[in-house]
């Protein structure tokens, strides 16, 4: 009974202090594919991509119905860094659904128009000053936003008079933007304002890539759970000063909730702790991270260390020389990146599972009909219809040569003349699980043994690479079956021995790969890169620079007149793979367990003209 | 005929085009589609008051359908002219359009035409033509469409006179669609930022540029009366892209316009 009453009470609270329409909210990852298609015809840098803002602390000064309900602490402000824009991951502001939607629209423009914000107050002015000046549509937008918002907004009243001053200030300036040029100082901040940006947070680092090196770690966590806390969460950072063990001295019942941080030694309990991590990441509002962090990092020296040499694949070389792109000094840095290329030794052979075998008779069956191309050939001594023009011409020679009487144009069909390397990511992400059985490695297997049994079919000039990476100098390059190598049980039997692990440092790989592809004869060369995700290696290639790498070398392989043609399973890839490789060089696989099925018909439709 | 071809002059095409009409050398002018290298021609052409022969290349483009061929008739056989033949013969401008279409074996008929030589040999039946003094060839073609499988041979490229043609700077590209579609100047400089912006999206989110072609086609359709934001999903987004999320987001760059 109590808690039904307080589930009751709780809504109608909730349901007084909320200043959201519910029914006209618009949701980010609906409109998220336009977004950043505006930004960036918006003047916005191609390289950065949307992400979710995390709820921002703000100390307004709340009413006592606030108060009660706990409400008006967080708010979700848009903001930008180097690598993304940051917006909120719905907008419920206004009653009407269009202007929420426009909202979205005006903060992207907004985002591409705004250098780094110095003060908050007057930039945001400026940058409004500089699109309406320009965009008369979305001055409209705008006016009706602002005038919409400011309508709905909470009056002066209660004010002390320093904080009607500062209120007043922002009325002015969403009314006349550029009209304020000092802001008021003031106890309590203001309201937030969600037609403009929010400076960056003051400490960068974010919690997603320690996440991203946990969920490494970790494997077994499913892609579902991981999207829901993928929402950015506020971080501080603390030292333990003392530099000793903690103990507790008070009774464990005064520990009232998890967001308390104390400086208490969990090293014993890392065992127990893995299924609900998940959840006390979703429950936090605040995620503590300590620099001091010696239990962590010998886990992660465990997790990240290579293999001892007789435990690992053969290392074939001394490892390849290759340049790295760096967009800060907009050239390739020669040698960065060392590549050591691998294969698996004492391999057994692998014959296809009944599964496998299955989706390999459906695949060779839609590779029946496209095995061969047709061509005309003209003058020929035979052939299927008759070269008039040949006729012709040898009519009309005075000196008629009775042997050579080429009337025919023959319609022979020819072999496609393609090559096509695949380029694997086996980096340690693959190990996410994509359902209850089966991770993305296994689904990578799938597609690689069936794909390559029916690509042999063809005829096409195939050869398997895979890679991973740990840092720069240890770029891991593993053949599973080269363009000479015959396709046999054996290749198979490398492809089954496939082990993620690792970082993904791609614009490496594919180097090497479109080395290797050129130096074939064949006159379409295709490169079909699989992956699922975005570029990152333990050191700065992440975010923008592992971008700006992986397009530089895209870009390289286009210019060999190699077709680069990418396969993910990341569902937020369109945020950045057009960036990477053009609207129409990439494909992105809702549903990754039938990767196995769409590769084929991707590839299809890459080389069937 | 004379002065109704209308062209705005981008920088120094002219100039450099009238040296090679004065020194009987080939052209090669190369630029993205829509950008006015066909209108530039049929500007030169007028101005130079020659008649402009035009061929459209394509895969299936043989050399017998430049040079000629014999054909039948009641009497036999006669032999028949190509467009190429009968440009060398009579003279004037022989344009070849996107050259890269044409298979590579059928575009080496021209190289005795483009160097110092000047003349056609027709295998068929013997002879060999010397160039009319008049004749000039053309050949343009876009490199944005430009693979390993069609490229022009090095010994092709390296007898032609080379120019580089792009969408015009903005006021320019103004001036074209106020002239063309006869708009006022201020919805012509709206149309050139809007293009402008959407070309920023050129490789990452589209495949090719907006082509200042089809903003006359807009900027035409506006002056008849049409809405604009129509105008401008029927003349530039969709021509564009087949993609529905980015049709949406260029229609909404469309509305911060307009």
């Amino acid at each position: 009974m109590e808690e039904v009453v307080g589930k009751l009470w709780d809504k109608w609270l909730t349901k007084q202090v909320s200043t959201e329409y519910a029914d006209a909210s618009v949701e980010l990852a609906d409109i998220q594919s336009q977004l950043i298609v505006f930004y960036r015809a918006m003047g916005g840098d191609a390289s950065k991509t949307i992400e979710l803002a995390e709820p921002r602390k703000l100390q307004i000064k709340r009413s006592a119905l606030q108060k009660i309900a706990g409400s008006h602490q967080y708010f979700m402000l848009c903001w930008q860094d180097a690598r993304s824009i940051r917006l909120p991951p719905y907008v419920a502001h206004f009653a009407d659904k269009k202007l929420n939607e426009n909202l979205y629209f005006w903060l992207v423009a907004l985002a591409a128009h705004q250098e780094p914000i110095n003060d908050w107050l007057v930039d945001n002015q400026a940058a409004t000053i500089k699109i309406i000046a320009r965009y008369p549509g979305l001055k409209r937008i705008y006016l009706s936003l602002s005038q919409t918002f400011l309508a709905n907004r909470p009056t002066v009243n209660g004010l002390t008079p320093q904080e009607q001053k500062a209120e007043k200030q922002i009325r002015y300036a969403l009314t006349v933007p550029g009209a304020i040029t000092c802001a008021v100082k003031n106890k309590y901040a203001a309201l937030p304002v969600p037609l403009w940006l929010y400076p960056p947070r003051s400490m960068p680092a974010m919690v997603k890539s320690k996440e991203g090196d946990e969920q490494k770690g970790k494997g077994k966590r499913r892609l579902k759970d991981i999207k829901e806390i993928e929402q950015r969460k506020q971080v501080e950072f603390v030292d333990d000063e003392r530099k000793t063990d903690g103990l507790l001295v008070f009774q464990a019942e005064a520990l009232e909730t998890w967001t308390e941080q104390v400086n208490l030694d969990r090293c014993q309990s890392e065992d127990d702790d893995t299924d609900d991590v998940d959840t006390i990441a979703k429950d936090l509002d605040i995620i503590t991270l300590s620099r001091h962090r010696k239990a962590k990092s010998a886990s992660i020296r465990f997790n990240l260390d290579l293999p001892a040499e007789e435990n690992d694949d053969l290392r074939l070389g001394e490892g390849i020389l290759l340049p790295e792109w760096n967009f800060k000094q907009q050239r390739l840095v020669k040698d960065k990146c060392q590549l050591q290329t691998m294969l698996a030794d004492n391999v057994k052979p692998v014959e296809l599972t009944d599964k496998q075998r299955h989706i390999s008779c459906e695949i060779t069956r839609r590779f029946a009909s496209l095995g061969l191309i047709q061509s005309k050939r003209k003058a020929q001594p035979s052939g299927s219809e008759i070269d008039l023009d040949a006729w012709l011409d040898d009519y009309t020679q005075p000196v008629k040569s009775s042997s050579k009487q080429n009337y025919f144009i023959d319609n022979t069909q020819h072999y496609r003349d393609v090559s096509c390397l695949i380029l694997a990511d086996i980096s340690l992400s693959t190990e996410a699980y994509i359902n209850q059985e089966q991770r993305v490695i296994d689904v990578i297997i799938d597609s690689l043994m069936v794909f390559s049994q029916g690509l042999n079919q063809l005829s096409d000039e195939l050869a398997i690479y895979g890679f991973s990476s740990v840092r720069s100098q240890h770029v891991r390059y593993h053949i599973y079956k080269n363009f000479n190598m015959q396709f046999d049980s054996h290749v198979r039997g490398r492809i089954a021995r496939i082990e993620p692990g690792y970082y993904t440092r791609i614009g490496a790989a594919i180097r090497q790969s479109s080395k290797i592809l050129s130096k074939q004869g064949s006159t379409n060369k295709v490169m079909l890169i699989i992956t699922d995700g975005r570029p990152n290696d333990l050191d700065q290639y992440e975010g923008r620079y592992g971008l700006e790498d992986t397009r530089q070398a895209v870009i390289e392989a286009k210019n060999l007149g190699l077709i680069p043609y990418c396969v993910t399973i990341d569902k937020k890839a369109h945020d950045y793979l057009p960036f990477l490789f053009g609207q129409n060089g990439f494909s992105v696989v809702d549903d990754a367990a039938q990767l196995p099925l769409i590769l084929p018909k991707i590839y299809i439709n890459l080389t069937k003209h | 005929m004379k002065n109704t071809c209308y062209y705005q002059v981008q920088d120094d095409e002219v100039e450099i085009f009238n040296y090679c009409v004065e020194h009987n050398l080939p052209a090669l002018i190369k630029g993205p589609t829509g950008c006015g290298k066909t209108r530039f021609i049929e500007y030169m052409a007028q101005q130079l008051d020659r008649p402009i022969i035009t061929i459209s290349c394509h895969d299936d483009l043989s050399s017998a359908d430049l040079i000629g061929r014999h054909l039948i008739s009641a009497d036999g056989t006669y032999w028949q002219d190509g467009p190429l033949t009968k440009a060398v013969r009579e003279g004037g401008i022989c344009y070849l359009d996107e050259i890269i279409e044409a298979r590579k074996d059928t575009t080496v008929v021209l190289h005795s035409l483009s160097d110092h030589r000047r003349e056609l040999h027709i295998e068929r039946t013997g002879e060999v033509i010397q160039a009319h003094k008049d004749f000039i060839l053309v050949v343009s073609y876009n490199p944005a469409y430009q693979n390993v499988m069609k490229g022009l041979k090095p010994s092709t490229r390296q007898r032609f006179v080379g120019m580089s043609f792009t969408y015009p700077k903005a006021e320019m590209e103004a001036e074209i669609l106020e002239h063309e579609a006869k708009i006022d100047a201020e919805l012509a400089q709206s149309l050139v930022k809007l293009a402008n912006d959407i070309r920023k999206l050129t490789d990452i989110d589209l495949k090719a540029a907006v082509s200042t072609r089809l903003l006359i086609y807009a900027a035409k359709l506006i002056g008849s009366g049409c809405e604009i934001s129509k105008a401008c999903k029927h003349c530039i987004i969709e021509p564009l892209t087949d993609e529905p999320e980015t049709q949406q987001a260029l229609e909404r760059v469309v509305n911060a316009y307009f």
